[in-house]
């Protein structure tokens, strides 16, 4: 993408004669809005909080004068990528709110020793911004962490972004087409379309254990993993056997005294055939980078046909069952530990895990998997049922995140007041995922019922972003106050989505995080990935209704 | 309708678990073992140490295939509190001084054979053979034994022990009769008829074989420890009262198959049962320990110690 084809493409349209006025209009807005973000790092923060308030306050009187065209919540994958297609479509008015001091999201958050990817680095990474260096078949999170900074840096996008911005309620006013972000310092940023792209894996705490208060060791979180702490010497507990603690404890084994893997669940585990990336390899995606786009297309058409296998109950199901129970047979030989580690659910009903080094360190000296269910955590150590206190100088929780299937992470006000949240008690639903009514001008990214069970995570999350952007050229383009989508579309939507995950192994009887506790399924999205970006490739304009 | 709301009782359960550190196994009252009941004492715990402990193997089996999400975490819960009931005893036991260092003791041949029939087929077994076989175990065996236990010994760690040990059982208890009635209330013939192809399957005969010659030594076992044989019958005649309380209980085939069985044990003129089967009882006890295969791993898992960092 050059330059100057950005500039052309809103040019070009017919309607732009009818953009052009506001997009002046925007770019004094944006020198405002310069104006207004230098003043808020004035560095009193009383002051600041004064004036953000006053600001508040005169924001959403006449928000007019400053929103910028679009307000991005995040600075992750999401909300990168979004301001690369933004970028890449001639819109730079954008401003991306994170609440962190970094870029990353859930890459930077999860730097636990052994994290990595479970899908192959040429699948997981942007078409856009291919990367023909990459170490790994499968890389490490380190290795995707500079993968985002290097996307920050190739399109210029440190300048949007306003770090440490903790979004805490996005509130839209309807009489000027105007969302406005307001965060916990009270800062007030305004925008005329936003994208929440604040990910789904982006919150953890530590779980509602008995007793959990009470243990005088250290507590380490998988997602906010303590650097500082050395484990030589260390006895060490592990809770949670699901992607981040199978990547985790082999990594522990290697360097601890002793580790204790508490499971409650056994999950699938598939082999990963993961290899160093030969350096020719890497120089032939360098000179040739169609060799790569091939690459990542077999990988894409062989995670498509893991679709069946994993979201259906289909022959390929028991294919791959017997191949996670031949990887288990093969790497254990002992039929106690074999029974403790298979699993009793239809494979692809959890997520399945990826691993060569799980089984192997479990079964080290210094290791040992417990599977009695845990009856409280005291003060030296973990109690289990079978009445023994299992004493450990450390506790990491490999729990996994506070998936929200019914809420939104801050306040979401649209029409007339309507709050989000409270519409999505029984369980978040959306249209395609990325709008929902009565709340104009909003694009998600891994919205409601987007999730993958077989494919790159980003390669949904471009066919949203490329949505998005068609919705946000609208909006612009046609100077639209309101563009939201019809309530019975989304209804529609909805009931025939719902109706295909009935018949999908997600819904076939197993507690997982794509479930709410009434077995409402929010998150995934039954179907291909090729099926899902057939349905964001149309933006049927007749679906929404436009002022 | 007498059966327990079982989402109520898996919350009890949660809230009333126990440990083997809540119990201070160095308090006195150890010397109130006298000489001449130690070495009787040392066998018995020993039995009732492995039978808790194959108990807790079948809980672990009826978990794999419980048919609600309740009962399986019930099981769960079982399996493990089954285990610590070991513990418990075999903490008792080193207490007593009866452990050789930190060996396990031996379980005897025919507790060897139903070991290895639990390891190899228990996971394959409908849950209602297990689901009925287990209560009717716990109701005579444990009952019977900590009941015997707790009259002749004065030992008051002992009674601390067993008062918790027996409020779990009893939970076991409810959950075993009120399984076995959710089973009596499907029609009764489709139940005979499944009943029937299961009975056939080779598998479940041989654990029939196993089982048999084991409630027979268990009793030729506690008699010879001075427990009168009554007291045994006695609580395997609770097990037909209380299963067969309501007609769903009763209209369970399992029910009624291992209630004759009862029948047939505790009555000791019928010589069609009891002169073959006490003839396996001789002939599993001529089998070389050498001649069983290797014990599965998780009989290891068994401690007496409260507190473990390995």
């Amino acid at each position: 993408m050059t330059e100057s084809s950005d500039k052309k493409t809103p040019a070009t349209s017919g309607k732009a004669a009818v953009k052009k006025a506001p997009a002046r209009k925007k770019t004094v807005a944006k020198k405002a809005a310069k104006k207004v973000a230098a003043k808020k790092a004035a560095p009193k923060k009383a002051a600041v909080r004064k004036t953000a308030a006053r600001r508040k306050t005169s924001a959403r009187k006449a928000p007019a004068a400053k929103p910028v065209s679009v307000l991005i919540v995040g600075a992750g994958f999401a909300g990168l990528g979004m301001a690369i297609r933004l970028k890449q479509a001639g819109i730079e008015d954008f401003v991306i709110l994170e609440r962190g001091n970094a870029v990353g999201g859930t890459w930077r958050d999860n730097q636990y020793p052994g994290a990595a990817c479970d899908i192959p680095s040429n699948l997981y990474s942007y078409s856009f911004a291919p990367n023909p260096n990459w170490s790994r078949s499968f890389s490490g999170s380190a290795e995707i962490l500079d993968y985002i900074h290097h996307l920050v840096a190739r399109f210029d996008l440190e300048k949007h972004i306003r770090f440490e911005k903790n979004v805490v309620d996005l509130s839209f006013d309807e009489k000027q087409g105007i969302w406005t972000a307001t965060t916990d310092r009270n800062e007030t940023f305004a925008g005329r379309a936003a994208v929440m792209a604040q990910g789904p894996l982006s919150n953890c705490s530590f779980p509602d254990i008995t007793g959990i208060e009470d243990f005088q060791g250290h507590k380490i979180h998988s997602a906010r993993w303590d650097h500082d702490y050395d484990f030589a010497g260390k006895h060490v507990a592990v809770i949670g056997t699901g992607a981040s603690g199978i990547q985790i404890i082999p990594e522990l084994v290697k360097v601890a005294k002793h580790v204790k893997v508490f499971q409650r669940t056994p999950g699938w585990v598939l082999p990963r055939p993961d290899f160093t990336t030969p350096d020719w390899n890497k120089a032939l995606f360098r000179k040739l980078p169609v060799s790569q786009q091939a690459m990542r297309n077999l990988l894409y058409w062989s995670h498509e046909s893991m679709a069946l296998a994993v979201i259906w109950n289909s022959p390929l199901t028991r294919v791959a069952e017997r191949l996670a129970k031949l990887h288990l047979r093969r790497q254990v030989k002992d039929r106690w530990l074999r029974r403790q580690l298979t699993p009793d659910f239809t494979i692809g009903c959890k997520r399945v895990l990826i691993s060569n080094d799980y089984y192997p360190a479990l079964q080290k000296d210094n290791a040992k998997l417990i599977t009695w269910p845990i009856a409280r955590i005291s003060e030296k150590g973990i109690r289990t049922v079978e009445g023994i206190e299992h004493q450990v100088d450390c506790i990491v929780f490999a729990t996994g995140f506070d998936v929200s299937h019914s809420g939104t992470p801050f306040t979401v006000k649209g029409r007339g007041g309507r709050v989000l949240g409270e519409e999505w008690k029984g369980g978040a639903r959306a249209y395609k995922s990325i709008n929902v009514s009565g709340f104009p001008n909003l694009f998600m990214t891994f919205g409601p019922n987007s999730g993958p069970g077989h494919n790159s995570a980003l390669v949904y999350m471009e066919s949203q972003l490329d949505y998005a952007v068609k919705g946000v050229k609208k909006i612009l383009n046609e100077d639209l106050t309101l563009l939201d989508v019809k309530e019975d579309e989304q209804r529609r939507y909805n009931r025939a989505i719902q109706k295909r995950l009935a018949k999908t192994n997600w819904n076939s009887g197993c507690k997982s995080w794509y479930l709410t506790e009434d077995g409402y399924n929010a998150t995934m999205y039954p179907g291909f990935a090729t099926q899902y970006a057939a349905q964001m490739a149309e933006f049927d304009e007749s679906h929404y209704e436009t002022v | 309708m007498a059966s327990i709301d079982l989402d109520k009782m898996l919350a009890k359960i949660k809230s009333t678990q126990w440990a083997l550190s809540d119990i201070d196994w160095d308090a006195p009252g150890a010397e109130l073992i006298t000489e001449e009941q130690w070495p009787k004492l040392k066998e018995f715990m020993a039995d009732l140490m492995w039978i808790e402990h194959v108990g807790a193997r079948a809980f672990a089996a009826l978990a794999k295939k419980a048919p609600t999400d309740t009962l399986r975490e019930i099981y769960t819960y079982f399996h493990a509190e089954e285990q610590r009931h070991a513990n418990a005893e075999m903490a008792l036991m080193r207490r007593w001084g009866m452990l050789d260092g930190e060996e396990i003791p031996e379980p005897n041949v025919n507790l060897r054979i139903i070991i290895e029939w639990l390891d190899r087929f228990a996971d394959e077994m409908p849950v209602y053979v297990l689901g009925t076989v287990v209560p009717m175990l716990e109701i005579a065996l444990d009952g019977a034994l900590c009941t015997f236990l707790l009259d002749t010994v004065k030992d008051p760690v002992c009674h601390q022990a067993f008062e918790k040990i027996n409020d779990d059982e009893s939970r076991h208890l409810g959950v075993g009769f009120t399984v076995m009635e959710m089973q009596g209330r499907s029609a009764s013939y489709i139940n005979m008829v499944q009943m029937m192809a299961r009975v056939m399957d080779p598998r479940l005969i041989l654990g029939i074989a196993s089982y048999m010659p084991l409630l027979n030594k268990m009793r030729d076992n506690v008699i010879a420890m001075g427990l009168p044989e009554e007291k045994l019958y006695k609580a395997m005649k609770k097990f037909e009262r209380i299963g067969g309380r309501t007609e769903e209980g009763r209209r369970n085939p399992w029910f009624q198959l291992i209630k004759h069985h009862g029948r047939w044990v505790t009555n000791r003129s019928n010589k069609i049962y009891h002169v073959p089967v006490d003839g396996l009882v001789k002939l599993t006890g001529l089998m070389p320990r050498r001649a069983l295969p290797a014990v599965p791993s998780w009989v290891k898992e068994l401690t007496w110690q409260p507190t473990a960092t390995h």
